[in-house]
């Protein structure tokens, strides 16, 4: 028994009896069950199990406080209705709008952040984190966490890159499709079903084979490769927005396509359009990292979290987390991205309560 | 209703307060409503959409719907006091003796179970009855309610029957536990006045036999004379006055409750053919039209004049609406042709020329769906000006804040605005607004008042009124609602299945003889007299009203 132990069941059991005492029901029953849990763990584990709870909850804390701030920040500094909007959003969206905003930040500003250069051999191979470099270095002695704010641009910016084309090509699609209807309906609708019914991975293989792995062509096979989901996605919403009366009216009037797609359709579904960007924009940029990770992607010496992964993962055969790192980064804005359009899901289905 | 003893009494509301959340805080909807109902009493809500009719109808059950909360006052029914019970209890309550029938019985049954099927859930549930027994029950009931082949008909689908029979297959549903209390939330607002006539019927007719308390919820003061013993009116969430049916009808006390009763009072002038020889707006000349295999219209002719108001009746799928399509050019007719000014027209919208898509505007039934939710109100109205007339700038601004005037709306208030800040009303004037912009010779209304209150739509049909003074507009004013026609129309045409069956100046299709078709919608307008639903029922017998009847 040492004072870290008696603090930690000290402290638990003041706050249940705190929250039972202001009638707090839920943080009551969460808070004892954790101290009820906390003695077998303890029992079983001893004393570093506690800690690696201790050290868990406090970075929720974190993380939740760092959220909250975030979300009050950002109600303050947008205009009213936007606030307005933004006070809804449940902690995980405001995290994950953090996150975003970190990435961003990290990779419009990534030369001035970073130490050194993202192909800058600065010392052996696999060197140990040590005061220049904040988690050492890589295969070629090039600093990790250089390439990591560097792979911040690289990565993220192709994916946004790919799924922007991805949407003005689907987009435009879906909705000519759903205007005009007919042949040009059936004709985009089947072409689009025939590169869904080629598997994403191998169709991309292929096509990176056969034209070479430049940028370009990593983009624009990406972004051939989702244009079809954004294209069903957006044929669907639209044809519930064109039965409506004020498109009959718009066509009665004598307007043409184009102004129905722009000024009649297109504000009525730009909700569902927004949290399907935020979802294809996860997909692509896995399938991005994936590519990279097989080698097909952005090509060395630049960064990129796919293919550093790959190029650091001897070392997890001596026990180092170093090539997690830039897998880590992945799954944080994926998961980060994800809760944003979770909450922007929501808004758009109508589900509030 | 005097005789009526306090040990009878089944269900009391008391200072009932009523919050709804809306834009992130809650305001309140009822503001202390109390309602006395007896065993066997039928208790009429009446009120404009928003008066807290349906809201109060639901807290009668103890419940309330989402985004809404129950803030203060009592609920008893029965000795029990609702708003305190738990959950569990409150459920076992709901179906069992207390039944809710609602106004589209097409959305809530449930498409994939036979009628029968979910009619005696709720009796096997409770354990009330056997599923044998049950379904035996059902049927009575439905004998009862005289639909037809009721050994039968259970075993449909809810798609498979019409939407009358739906409505008294819902009826039959409330019953089947033999509740004490039955909630009617318009259950007759979304059907044709013939069909209306039997299932208002069936309603008083079984909640008589079973001694039923009913609250019957409606914005038709006609229908709720027949049904009701005392009639509440409603207004925002406070009530206006109650009184028995027939004390509220021949002397209503508060002046909003007048104001209801008086609104049929519109009438103007009927106006006849022009005698100067000049050529009819409007002809439509023998048009037969199909959906796909399926023939709609057959040999329909009919002319409208300059500066006149010819209403198309009939009931829904009579071909009113589709006509109109014929018209603006949405569905090519088979044969026969459309004549503008003695000029033909193509057949297809995408066919015709600026002008003569200018000449012919349209208003629509719902007001919602008819304005883009997400354009500025200058911009509904600014773009056919633009669009016709190439107003830019100011000019644009100066025509759209004249068009606002013209439909009585402010343009200060409203210029900036999008439709679903607006009320009912408001949105249905916009409707107007964009149609007078393309300065048309001629407007189709469809069903341009059915969806709003009453006192709401006796102020577009004066506002059409006004217009058609002034522009010398052509309506083709499409409804079921003869009432609307006895107050704005010129001539009249019917049609059933497809046909035009009569047709005429007004004064000459009101009076009798009419063709028997046109004898049965007339005869079938719910009157404000109490005793109109029996009188019509004796006159017409029991097996032979609404859609059954002989025509």
């Amino acid at each position: 028994m040492n004072m870290f132990v008696l603090g930690y069941y000290a402290f638990l059991i003041g706050l249940s009896c705190l929250a039972a005492y202001y009638n707090k029901r839920s943080a009551f029953l969460l808070l004892f069950s954790l101290t009820l849990a906390s003695f077998v763990l303890g029992i079983v584990g001893g004393e570093s199990a506690l800690h690696a709870i201790a050290a868990s909850a406090a970075i929720l804390a974190l993380a939740a406080g760092t959220s909250y701030a975030f979300r009050e920040f950002l109600v303050m500094i947008t205009p009213h209705e936007t606030a307005r909007e933004l006070r809804t959003a449940p902690l995980t969206a405001s995290f994950g709008m953090f996150v975003i905003f970190t990435y961003a930040i990290a990779g419009v500003f990534a030369p001035i952040i970073a130490p050194f250069g993202e192909g800058e051999v600065i010392a052996g191979a696999f060197a140990p984190a040590d005061d220049t470099m904040l988690l050492g270095a890589d295969q070629l002695g090039r600093d990790m966490f250089s390439r990591i704010i560097y792979g911040a641009r690289n990565s993220v910016g192709l994916a946004l890159i790919a799924t922007m084309l991805a949407f003005i090509m689907g987009a435009a699609a879906g909705m000519l499709a759903a205007t005009r209807g007919g042949w040009l309906d059936q004709f985009l609708g089947r072409f689009a079903d025939v590169i869904m019914s080629v598997p994403s991975l191998i169709f991309s293989l292929l096509m990176l084979s056969i034209f070479g792995t430049n940028l370009a062509v990593i983009v624009i096979v990406v972004a051939v490769i989702y244009a079809p989901r954004v294209f069903r996605l957006t044929r669907a919403v639209a044809g519930n927005v064109v039965v409506m009366d004020y498109i009959e009216a718009a066509k009665l009037r004598g307007e043409g396509t184009w102004y129905l797609i722009r000024k009649e359709i297109l504000p009525n579904s730009t909700a569902p359009l927004i949290a399907e960007f935020g979802l294809e924009f996860c997909f692509v940029f896995l399938l991005i990292a994936g590519l990279s990770f097989l080698g097909l992607g952005i090509q060395p010496p630049t960064a990129d979290w796919g293919s550093m992964v790959r190029e650091n993962a001897t070392l997890i055969s001596f026990g180092e987390l170093t090539p997690l790192i830039p897998a880590a980064a992945i799954a944080l804005l994926t998961v980060s991205v994800n809760f944003v359009v979770d909450w922007m899901l929501y808004r758009s289905s109508g589900l509030k309560g | 209703m005097g005789m009526l003893k306090d040990k009878d009494v089944l269900l009391k509301i008391r200072d009932l307060h009523i919050e709804g959340y809306s834009d992130e805080e809650w305001i309140e909807i009822v503001h202390g409503v109390d309602l006395t109902l007896h065993r066997g009493e039928v208790l009429g809500l009446i009120g404009e959409s928003g008066a807290g009719k349906s809201t109060i109808g639901l807290a009668a059950m103890g419940f309330a719907r989402d985004g809404c909360r129950i803030s203060g006052g009592s609920v008893e029914f029965d000795g029990m006091e609702l708003t305190t019970t738990p959950k569990s209890d409150l459920r076992a309550l709901r179906g069992s003796r207390i039944a809710y029938v609602a106004q589209s019985a097409a959305a809530s049954f449930n498409p994939a179970h036979k009628i029968i099927e979910q009619h005696i859930e709720a009796p096997l549930h409770y354990r009330i009855q056997k599923r044998v027994e049950a379904q035996e029950d059902a049927m009575a009931l439905y004998e009862r309610l005289r639909l037809p082949n009721p050994r039968e008909i259970g075993f449909r689908y809810p798609h498979q029957v019409s939407g009358g029979q739906l409505q008294r297959a819902m009826t039959a549903m409330a019953m089947a536990c033999r509740p004490d209390l039955i909630i009617f939330d318009e259950p007759t607002t979304a059907l044709d006045v013939t069909t209306q006539i039997e299932v208002l019927a069936a309603i008083r007719d079984i909640v008589d036999q079973f001694n039923t308390a009913a609250i019957y919820i409606t914005h038709d003061l006609a229908v709720v004379a027949q049904m009701a013993d005392t009639i509440k009116v409603l207004l925002k969430g406070n009530e206006v006055e109650e009184a028995p049916t027939e004390q509220m009808l021949e002397s209503p006390e508060d002046d909003y409750t007048k104001s209801l009763w008086a609104v049929r009072s519109f009438k103007r002038e009927q106006k006849s053919r022009p005698t100067d020889g000049s050529p009819p707006v409007v002809s439509v000349q023998d048009v037969d039209a199909a959906y796909g295999e399926t023939k709609v219209l057959e040999d329909v002719s009919f002319d409208i004049y300059p500066g006149m108001t010819v209403a198309v009746v009939g009931e829904s799928g009579s071909g009113k609406s589709t006509t109109a399509r014929c018209i603006t050019g949405l569905l090519p007719p088979l044969k026969g042709k459309i004549l503008f000014n003695g000029e033909e027209m193509p057949p297809r919208y995408q066919d015709r020329s600026w002008e003569q898509l200018r000449q012919v505007q349209m208003i629509y039934q719902m007001a919602d769906t008819a304005l883009n939710p997400k354009v500025r109100i200058s911009d509904i109205i600014g773009r056919p000006a633009e669009f016709y007339g190439g107003l830019k700038g100011t000019e644009l601004k100066s025509r759209v804040d004249e068009l606002l005037d013209l439909i009585e709306l402010d343009p200060k208030k409203f210029y900036n605005r999008y439709p679903p800040e607006l009320s009912g009303g408001q949105k249905q004037r916009i409707g107007i607004a964009r149609a007078l912009a393309a300065e048309p010779q001629f407007i189709i209304c469809d069903e341009v008042t059915s969806a709003l209150d009453q006192l709401v739509a006796e102020g577009i049909l004066r506002l059409l009124d006004k217009l058609q003074d002034e522009l010398n507009l052509a309506y083709m004013f499409i409804t079921h609602d003869l009432a609307t026609v006895r107050s704005i129309a010129d001539e009249v045409v019917v049609m059933q299945q497809g046909r035009v069956v009569e047709q005429g100046p007004k004064d000459a299709m009101f009076r009798p003889p009419h063709h028997p078709y046109t004898d049965l919608l007339l005869s079938s307008v719910p009157e404000m007299d109490p005793n109109w639903l029996t009188t019509l029922l004796e006159e017409r017998g029991v097996d032979n009203i609404g859609e059954a009847a002989e025509v």
